[in-house]
C-alpha cells in the first residue's frame, strides 16, 4: 500500500520538472502546472478565508444580546453586498463596504508607517550616532550620509531656469546623483540577497528530487 | 448623494480608527478601533471571495467562448472547485487538505522561486548589454562582490576580504535601505491622508 506522503511526494517530483521546464522555453507543461497551483491556493485561500474568518466571526455572535447581534450582523450586511460588485449595473451597492475598507486601510496604514516605521527608523539613524567606539561613530556616520542621500534622490523640487528650462539646484543635483550610488548598492545587496534565496530554493527542489528517486530506488 | 455618503463613511470610519490608534486612554474610541477593524476583516475576507468568483467567471467566459488557453482555464477552477470543496466539507486543517498543500502548493511554489535563480542572472546580463552606465556597473559589481563574501568557497570563508567587503556593502546599503524605507513610509502616509481627508476615493466615489 502507498502511503499518502509518497503519492504526494511523487506529485511534487512531476509539478517540480513541470515547472522547470519553463527553463527550455514557455510550454504546455509549465502553464498546466503554474494553472493547477493558481487553482488550487485559490480554492485552498478560499476555504481558509470561509472557515476561519466568515464562519467563526458568524458563530461568534451574541445570539442572547438582540442589540449586540444587530450590530455583529452589519459587517456580514455590508460584506454581502460586495457581491453586487460583480455586476456592472449593481456594483455601487459594494462601494459602502468599500468605503468601511479603504477607511480603517488607510487609517492603519497612517497609524502603522507612523509608529512602525517612520518613528523607529529616524530614532535609530540618531542612536548610531551615540556609539562610544569610534568605529561604531564611523559606521552611525556613513549609515546616517546613506540615508540622507537617498531621501534627497528622492526630492524632485526644481525652479524654472531664465531659459525656461526646469532644473533641480546644483547642489542638490550632487547630492542626488550621490544618492544614487547608495541605492544602486542597496539595490545590488538586496538583489543578492534574493539570487541566495532563490539558489536555496533550487537546492532544496533538487535535494527533494534525489531523495525521492533514492528513496523508490531503495539506494 | 450616495458618493457623499460612501466618502462620509469612508473619513468617519478612518478618523474613528486612527484617533482610537493614538488616544488609546479614550476606552470608547479604542473600543469603536476594535470593532471597525473586525468589520474590515470580515470585508476584506469577502472582497477576496468576490475575487476569487471574479477568477472563476473570467475563467469559465474563457471556456465558453472557446478563446486560447481555456483549456487552463478549465483546469484552473476544477481545481479550485474540488479544493474548495474539499477544504468546506473536511476543513483547512485535515490531513487531506495539507496533503494538497505539501504536494502542489508548496513544490511549485519552491520551483517557481528556484527559477528565479536562472532568471535573475540571465536578467543581469541583459542589464549589462542594454545599460551599461555608472549605476549599472556600480550595481552588479555590488551583487558580485556580495555574492563573493557571502558565499561558502571550497576553502572556507575568504579571510580579510570578506569581512571586509560585507562590512562596507553593510553599512551603505543599511543607510540606503532605512532612506527607501522612510521613503516609502512617507508616501503610505501621504496616501493614507488623501484618503482620510476624502481627496483620492478609491471606493467608487470620484
Amino acid at each position: 500500500m502507498v502511503s499518502i506522503e509518497v503519492i504526494s511526494a511523487f506529485i511534487g517530483l512531476v509539478l517540480t520538472l513541470m515547472v522547470f521546464s519553463y527553463l527550455i522555453g514557455d510550454n504546455l507543461l509549465f502553464r498546466v502546472a503554474v494553472y493547477l497551483f493558481i487553482g488550487v491556493a485559490s480554492g485552498y485561500a478560499a476555504a481558509v478565508i470561509v472557515e476561519d474568518v466568515l464562519l467563526a466571526k458568524f458563530q461568534s455572535l451574541p445570539l442572547n444580546d438582540p442589540a449586540q447581534l444587530l450590530i455583529g450582523l452589519i459587517p456580514f450586511f455590508l460584506a454581502a453586498t460586495l457581491l453586487a460588485k460583480l455586476s456592472p449595473r449593481l456594483s455601487w451597492m459594494g462601494n459602502f463596504a468599500m468605503a468601511v475598507l479603504v477607511g480603517v486601510g488607510a487609517a492603519t496604514a497612517v497609524g502603522g508607517a507612523l509608529a512602525g516605521t517612520l518613528i523607529p527608523q529616524a530614532q535609530a539613524s540618531m542612536e548610531a550616532l551615540n556609539s562610544p567606539s569610534l568605529f561604531g561613530l564611523v559606521e552611525g556616520g556613513v549609515m546616517l550620509t546613506g540615508t540622507i542621500l537617498t531621501l534627497v534622490y528622492f526630492q524632485f523640487g526644481a525652479k524654472r531656469a531664465a531659459d525656461g528650462s526646469v532644473r533641480r539646484n546644483s547642489i542638490f543635483e550632487a547630492l542626488a546623483w550621490l544618492g544614487r550610488i547608495i541605492i544602486a548598492v542597496t539595490f545590488g545587496v538586496l538583489f543578492a540577497g534574493v539570487y541566495m534565496a532563490a539558489l536555496t530554493a533550487m537546492i532544496e527542489r533538487l535535494s527533494s528530487m534525489f531523495n525521492f528517486v533514492r528513496s523508490v530506488l531503495g539506494l | 448623494m450616495m458618493r457623499i455618503l460612501a466618502a462620509a463613511l469612508a473619513i468617519a470610519s478612518g478618523l474613528i480608527v486612527l484617533a482610537g490608534y493614538f488616544l488609546p486612554e479614550f476606552t470608547m474610541l479604542d473600543q469603536l478601533r476594535f470593532i471597525l477593524t473586525d468589520w474590515a476583516i470580515i470585508i476584506a475576507g469577502m472582497a477576496v471571495l468576490v475575487g476569487i468568483l471574479n477568477l472563476v467567471s473570467v475563467q469559465m467566459e474563457k471556456v465558453r467562448t472557446k478563446q486560447k488557453g481555456g483549456m487552463y482555464g478549465a483546469l484552473l477552477v476544477l481545481s479550485l472547485v474540488v479544493t474548495f470543496g474539499l477544504g468546506l466539507v473536511f476543513g483547512p486543517g485535515h490531513s487531506l487538505m495539507r496533503a494538497a498543500v505539501e504536494a502542489i502548493i508548496v513544490p511549485v511554489e519552491a520551483s517557481l522561486l528556484a527559477i528565479l535563480a536562472v532568471t535573475l542572472v540571465y536578467a543581469s546580463i541583459r542589464l549589462l548589454r542594454r545599460r551599461a552606465d555608472v549605476m549599472s556597473v556600480i550595481f552588479l559589481v555590488t551583487v558580485v562582490l556580495f555574492l563573493i563574501a557571502v558565499m561558502p568557497t571550497p576553502f572556507g570563508p575568504i579571510p580579510v576580504l570578506g569581512q571586509l567587503i560585507l562590512g562596507i556593502t553593510g553599512m551603505i546599503s543599511s543607510g540606503g535601505a532605512r532612506g527607501l524605507l522612510i521613503g516609502v513610509a512617507l508616501g503610505t502616509l501621504l496616501t493614507g491622508l488623501r484618503v482620510l481627508f476624502g481627496i483620492d476615493r478609491p471606493y467608487g466615489g470620484k
